[in-house]
Parts: C-alpha cells; sequence; structure tokens
C-alpha cells in the first residue's frame, strides 16, 4: 500500500493562537483542581480506614517486638507472657490475611487470665 | 521523572486526592482530547468547551476508570459521548466566524484572509471523512501519535488504523485538490 503523503494540518493546530490556548489550559486546570479538591472531601470513610492499614500493622509489628522480648526475657508461664503469645498470633494472622485486627481482637488478646 | 510516571500511577494518586497528578494527566492528554473533540463537532469553539469539560468529568468520576492503565482509551470515549452529546443537544453554532477573528495575530489582515480560507477548506475536507478517519487523521497527522498508540487508545487493530490513515489522507488530498481545482 502506496503510503499518501500527509496533509499539512498545522493550521488546525489549537497552540497556533498561544492566548487562546493558555486561557483554555488556564480554566482547566483551575476546573481540574476544584474537582479533586470537591473528590478529597467527599472521601469515603471506608476508603480512609483502608489507608490506616499500614500503619496499624506496623505498629503491631513494634507491639510484637516489644512483647516478644517480654516474652524471651519474662518469666515463663506468667500472664505478660500469655498476653504476648497471644498478641504475637493475632499481628501474625492479621498479617497473613491483609487485614489489621480489629479493636475486639485485639481486646480479646490482653484480656487477663484469657487462654488460647 | 513525572513524565516516567504511568497513567495507571497518576490515576491512583488523584483518586488519593493530588491535584498534580490530575495536572500531569492534563498536559498529557489535553491536545488528543480536543483533536478528538475536533473530529466530532468540526469546530474549535466547541472542541475546547468539550475537550475541558470531559476531561474535568472524568477527573470528577475517576473511581469509574475501571482499569487505570487504559485511562487513555476511556478518557478519550468520555471526550467523543460528549461531543456527539453537543451536537445532538444544538446546531453547531456559528461561532467559528469570531473564531477566526480572535486568532488574528501578527498577520495582515489579507493574509488572515488566506489563513482562514485555508483553516475553512481543511475543515470542510475533514467533514467529509467519517468519524473514525477523522479522529485518526488528526491524531496521526496533526497530534503525531504512531500507529500503535492510536489502536490502543481506540481500541483498533493496528491494520485497521493504518487502513483508515490511509484512506482518510488519499480522500482529503482528493478533496483538497478539486477545491483547489474549483478556485
Amino acid at each position: 500500500m502506496n503510503e499518501p503523503e500527509p496533509v499539512d494540518l498545522s493550521l488546525l493546530d489549537p497552540e497556533r493562537d498561544p492566548h487562546r490556548w493558555a486561557v483554555l489550559m488556564n480554566a482547566t486546570r483551575l476546573r481540574v483542581a476544584e474537582a479533586v479538591l470537591r473528590r478529597s472531601r467527599e472521601v469515603d470513610p471506608l476508603v480512609l480506614v483502608s489507608h490506616w492499614a499500614r500503619p496499624i500493622l506496623a505498629a503491631a509489628a513494634v507491639i510484637l517486638l516489644l512483647l516478644g522480648a517480654a516474652t524471651v526475657f519474662g518469666r515463663p508461664g506468667s500472664q505478660v507472657t500469655s498476653q504476648a503469645r497471644r498478641l504475637a498470633y493475632l499481628a501474625e494472622s492479621s498479617t497473613l490475611r491483609g487485614q489489621a485486627p480489629t479493636g475486639a481482637e485485639v481486646m480479646a488478646a490482653i484480656r487477663p487470665g484469657q487462654a488460647r | 521523572m513525572d513524565m516516567e510516571e504511568s497513567d495507571a500511577e497518576l490515576v491512583l494518586r488523584v483518586r488519593r486526592g493530588d491535584g498534580h497528578a490530575a495536572n500531569l494527566l492534563l498536559e498529557r492528554y489535553i491536545r488528543a482530547c480536543r483533536a478528538v473533540a475536533l473530529a466530532v463537532t468540526g469546530n474549535d469553539a466547541d472542541a475546547d468547551d468539550v475537550c475541558q469539560d470531559a476531561f474535568v468529568s472524568a477527573i470528577e468520576r475517576i473511581d469509574a476508570c475501571r482499569d487505570p492503565t487504559r485511562f487513555g482509551g476511556w478518557l478519550l470515549q468520555i471526550v467523543r459521548n460528549r461531543a456527539r452529546n453537543l451536537l445532538r443537544h444544538h446546531d453547531v453554532r456559528e461561532a467559528d466566524l469570531l473564531d477566526e477573528r480572535t486568532v488574528a495575530g501578527g498577520h495582515s489582515p489579507a493574509a488572515e484572509t488566506e489563513l482562514s480560507e485555508l483553516r475553512e477548506r481543511l475543515r470542510a475536507g475533514l467533514a467529509q471523512l467519517s468519524e473514525t478517519q477523522r479522529e485518526i487523521v488528526l491524531l496521526h497527522d496533526l497530534e503525531g501519535w504512531k500507529h500503535g498508540e492510536i489502536a490502543q487508545w481506540l481500541e483498533l487493530p493496528t491494520g485497521t488504523v493504518r487502513s483508515h490513515l490511509h484512506h482518510g489522507r488519499r480522500r482529503l488530498r482528493e478533496i483538497l485538490g478539486n477545491s483547489e481545482t474549483e478556485r
């Protein structure tokens, strides 16, 4: 197929009139900024909470480390040791399922005398 | 560095409320949006309105873009739909007469009249192509998009894009050649 030469379409280039193009771009940027702002005000609370999942998991990992240390250096069979074991189990299972532990789960893990 | 960011990354940033990412998408796609709007509406004023409204609308409902890697195709479809709606809702206005006057700048009135006539002949020629041919000719020959890019965003096989471009160019040359001999 012999390709026909392209027709010069530069007369239709919207940037041939830089002023008009700048007006269009600036007006569009303004409206886009407003739209982004409006969207961020209407963010779904569930989406917001989902953004906290990583920090919560990181905090759980730190607690796990601290409690792990308590487990190693604490008295065997003490209440702290069993709480640490339950929290470690909870952090591990939360990480595996990719979800932050719920408040109820954490409370259950640290409740004194709770057997696993 | 920004230019290397994929559409998908920018879309996710916009969803998190990043206005800078929205501006990068705007700069990446605004000319293509305008070319598609011009291909459908056939006049500058409507093309400007449509591409601006369509882009803002795309940002407003960016959560509806199911596949952020295909943002470009999704956006151009919004532009196309808006442009068609506009045509349905009002007869093509005669605003271009005003546009031509405002475009003037740096040329003598005689030269400006000649440019204006040339522009009008180009528009009239393009108007005789199919809408898809117009889009492809404008995206390729005005915006410098490659066959593969056009195929990707218009969801057409590359061979079909080449064929539309070939026939569109040939038809446009015939039309412009005829109008030249009629003058």
